[in-house]
């Protein structure tokens, strides 16, 4: 009886311990440099993307509202996902005039078979009706999704991996993700 | 054996520890969840923040009066909820004491006697050193404490410093905005080493200590008002501002004081409605009940539903936001027809212009402000019109119409030939209470946008105020020693001499309609707090070229608004841009009713 709950107890010590890293499933393919970092809904996450990007040693340059020649001489797009109606406004346009820069963006990065990664920091305060129309329009776009785990409590992103079998990275904070984004682009 | 009977030690423990003081506090307090309705018969506390909410129950708890539990709970949310007001801002309080005398005490700051050297930029400097007005919150609080509460300072003050000291987690709303302003508070290294860790915006779940602000409650705590207009908390702040690029004097400091003055008083469909007097926006409130008054908004249908009340109130909301851009500013600096604005006579002309067919003007920009001064003699008995002006300056109604202003402190965008109001939020707070002997209290304070200036001395967080003044306007200008115009208009109405509702919301320009759209709810179709308080909510403005509204208006009232000529612009369910209020309303058996906005991260708490 004492030797069943030691052995069960080992286990579940070790599932604990150890399972968070085989649910961070690495990007299969490296992703190449120069980066391109915008921003799906205008909230102020694309600043501290460039933040992770800069931690991780990894040149990226940001344009919250890049429009499609920024991309020439681009070889992977990032696009961090999430709505604020504070960086709309900051930025003079409306959410229906975003979601039209995002959709022809990814539309373009696609033809121009460039590598497209979701970045998703901003945990619940960038889920909801309003954020989710940028979320899932950029994950199903992206070839590797890194998602702060208070994003995905509903398993939204997850799922979107598990169906369009994209690898995705859950981390606990923020400042987690300056790793997966070194190794994700390192050269 | 032993296995057994550590069991059932545990057990024991367990309900010793969690399930029997749960209990016994469900048997004691009404607690309403986020959005839900609590109930009392002797004491109700709302505030945005669970926390600050306690600590106005502890005052209650140690004997105190609604003004101890108001007064604990507005230092207390400047702690747990440091976005939205603090040491470093202001605000104004109303308060109804049991004897039937009611106040408003204005403790919104004012300009730096020195504020020209600032040379504040409007725009620009909104969120910059250039923007901090002299805080204050301390004084107004302390005051209101003196004259009217029953507990010592340090007593009321203790649960803010516990919170500072100790900490308090991060909830999802200030996560949010923490998120939202990470580029203002990357400014601040001050500011940014409370709420980013290691550059990272700290996120729900962790923990926020701010011991330097605990340090500074406690000279309060220990020497009162002075211990933070004077001496070296004092000096710290000045220095810092002037490092900063901005202008403080030590002396404005010291010779900050809060107004305490009569309310302004109007009624609506036989309540009594008391609110905020110049320069803050009650008087815009009474004038948009004044022009429902004179329409049966029942007959009408609600407003949620039917287009035909949601124009009404639209387009009385939109005249009377032109109204305020166009005549309200600090009477001690400015004449401000307070009688005309609020006159029943000059709201039937301004309901007479309203056609309850077509948006007129089709362009919200267009909308004119009215003549009030023309019904200024129509004295209605206000005691807080009596000296609400000074001569000092005289607008007549066409120099006034030629104001280009916008109706608040948000930046504007061209966009072709189309304005985009910049939505930054619903910064600011509202606290109601209520106790069982009939004081009440309706307080809004503010540090003006979200985490202010950004600039923080002391570990107080510094306010930006200054960006309420005007841009281009002949009204409202900046001026040494002035305060600015500002949206907050906490409020009480009375039923037959008794407490009604408790009402008050943040949310910048919103608040007017916000605090409007609330009275209707509960006076004219007579829903309950819990209703009352999740009811959609809309802002429309002449500043805006867009009617902005919650979701959750139906599609025929959206729909019927798109034929009468509004263009609408849509915004979450429950959106935070509309404000948080906090809302408190009395049945006919003398029962209390909370409520806390689900917009925030509040709760109501009544026994």
């Amino acid at each position: 009886m004492k030797q069943r709950a030691a052995i069960l107890s080992i286990l579940a010590l070790f599932i604990i311990t150890f399972l968070p890293g085989f649910v961070l499933s690495q990007p299969k393919g490296k992703f190449e440099q120069p980066v391109l970092i915008t921003s799906a809904g205008q909230s102020a996450d694309v600043t501290i993307a460039g933040m992770l990007f800069k931690r991780a040693n990894i040149q990226a340059k940001a344009i919250a509202l890049a429009k499609t020649t920024d991309l020439d001489g681009v070889k992977t797009l990032v696009v961090v996902a999430g709505f604020s109606s504070k960086g709309l406004g900051a930025a003079g346009i409306s959410r229906e005039q975003e979601l039209t820069r995002v959709k022809s963006l990814l539309a373009a990065a696609q033809e121009k078979k460039l590598k497209v990664v979701t970045l998703h920091i901003g945990g619940k305060a960038r889920r909801g009706n309003q954020s989710d129309d940028f979320n899932k329009m950029a994950a199903e776009a992206s070839s590797y999704l890194l998602v702060v785990k208070q994003g995905d409590e509903d398993q939204f992103f997850s799922k979107i991996a598990a169906e369009k079998k994209i690898p995705i990275d859950l981390v606990d904070k923020i400042a987690d993700a300056v790793r997966p984004v070194g190794n994700a682009f390192a050269k | 054996m032993i296995s057994k009977r550590w069991f059932r030690v545990r057990m024991v423990l367990f309900l010793i520890v969690f399930i029997i003081p749960s209990f016994v506090l469900a048997q004691q307090y009404s607690l309403g969840a986020k959005g839900k309705e609590a109930v009392g018969t002797k004491a109700m506390v709302a505030t945005a923040h669970p926390l600050a909410t306690q600590a106005g129950i502890e005052m209650f708890q140690k004997g105190g009066n609604a003004i101890d539990a108001a007064v604990a709970a507005a230092f207390a949310i400047g702690v747990v909820e440091p976005d939205g007001s603090g040491f470093g801002g202001g605000g104004g309080m109303l308060v109804r004491l049991k004897n039937g005398q009611s106040v408003y005490i204005n403790y919104y700051g004012q300009a730096s006697s020195k504020v020209h050297e600032a040379g504040f930029v409007y725009g620009k400097d909104n969120q910059t050193a250039r923007a901090i007005l002299i805080p204050g919150t301390v004084a107004g609080l302390t005051t209101a404490l003196r004259q009217y509460g029953t507990l010592p300072l340090s007593v009321v003050l203790a649960p803010a410093i516990r919170y500072a000291e100790k900490g308090f987690p991060i909830d999802e709303t200030l996560s949010k905005i923490i998120l939202d302003n990470t580029n203002l508070l990357l400014n601040h290294p001050a500011t940014a080493s409370v709420y980013l860790h290691d550059g990272f915006p700290r996120t729900e779940g962790d923990t926020i200590r701010q011991p330097e602000l605990a340090s500074t409650m406690k000279a309060v705590a220990r020497l009162g008002q002075v211990g933070f207009y004077e001496g070296p908390v004092a000096k710290s702040i000045v220095d810092e501002v002037i490092r900063s690029g901005g202008m403080m004097a030590l002396d404005d400091l010291s010779k900050f004081r809060p107004t305490i003055t009569d309310p302004l008083k109007g009624s609506y469909r036989g309540y009594t409605v008391f609110t905020a007097p110049p320069p803050h926006s009650g008087v815009t409130v009474l004038e948009a009940l004044n022009i429902l008054e004179n329409a049966n908004l029942q007959r009408l249908g609600y407003y949620a539903t039917s287009a035909e009340s949601f124009h009404l109130l639209a387009e009385t909301m939109r005249r009377a936001y032109a109204d305020r851009t166009s005549f309200l500013a600090d009477p001690r600096f400015e004449k401000v027809p307070v009688r005309g604005l609020i006159s029943r006579e000059y709201a039937k002309s301004r309901f007479d212009d309203i056609s309850m067919t077509a948006v007129i003007p089709a362009d919200y920009r267009k909308t004119t402000s009215g003549m009030p001064s023309q019904y200024d003699r129509h004295d209605e008995g206000n005691p807080a019109i009596e000296g609400s002006g000074s001569k000092k300056n005289d607008p007549t109604v066409d120099t006034l119409k030629k104001s280009t202003r916008t109706d608040s402190p948000e930046t504007s965008h061209v966009i072709g030939q189309a304005m985009y109001l910049e939505p930054v939020g619903g910064h600011t707070t509202q606290i109601s209470v209520m106790d069982g002997d009939g004081n009440v209290v309706s307080l809004t304070q503010t540090l003006g946008t979200f985490f202010g200036s950004g600039v923080t001395a002391a570990g107080v967080l510094l306010n930006n105020g200054m960006s309420n003044f005007a841009s281009t306007a002949r009204v409202n200008t900046v001026q040494p020693n002035k305060q600015p115009r500002s949206s907050i208009a906490p409020s009480v109405l009375l039923k037959n001499g008794k407490p009604f509702m408790v009402v008050g919301s943040p949310g910048a320009a919103r608040i007017p309609a916000t605090v409007t759209t609330l009275i209707v709810n509960a006076v004219d179709y007579g829903l309950d707090a819990e209703k009352t308080d999740s009811a959609p909510r809309f802002l429309c403005q002449k500043s805006d070229q867009y009617l902005s509204l919650e979701s959750r208006f139906s599609t025929e009232a959206q729909e019927g608004m798109k034929k009468k000529g509004h263009q609408l612009q849509l915004f979450g369910e429950f959106d935070l841009f509309f404000g948080g209020a906090q809302i408190i309303l009395v049945d006919s058996s003398g029962t209390l009713h909370g409520c806390a906005d689900p917009r925030r991260g509040g709760t109501a708490v009544g026994y």
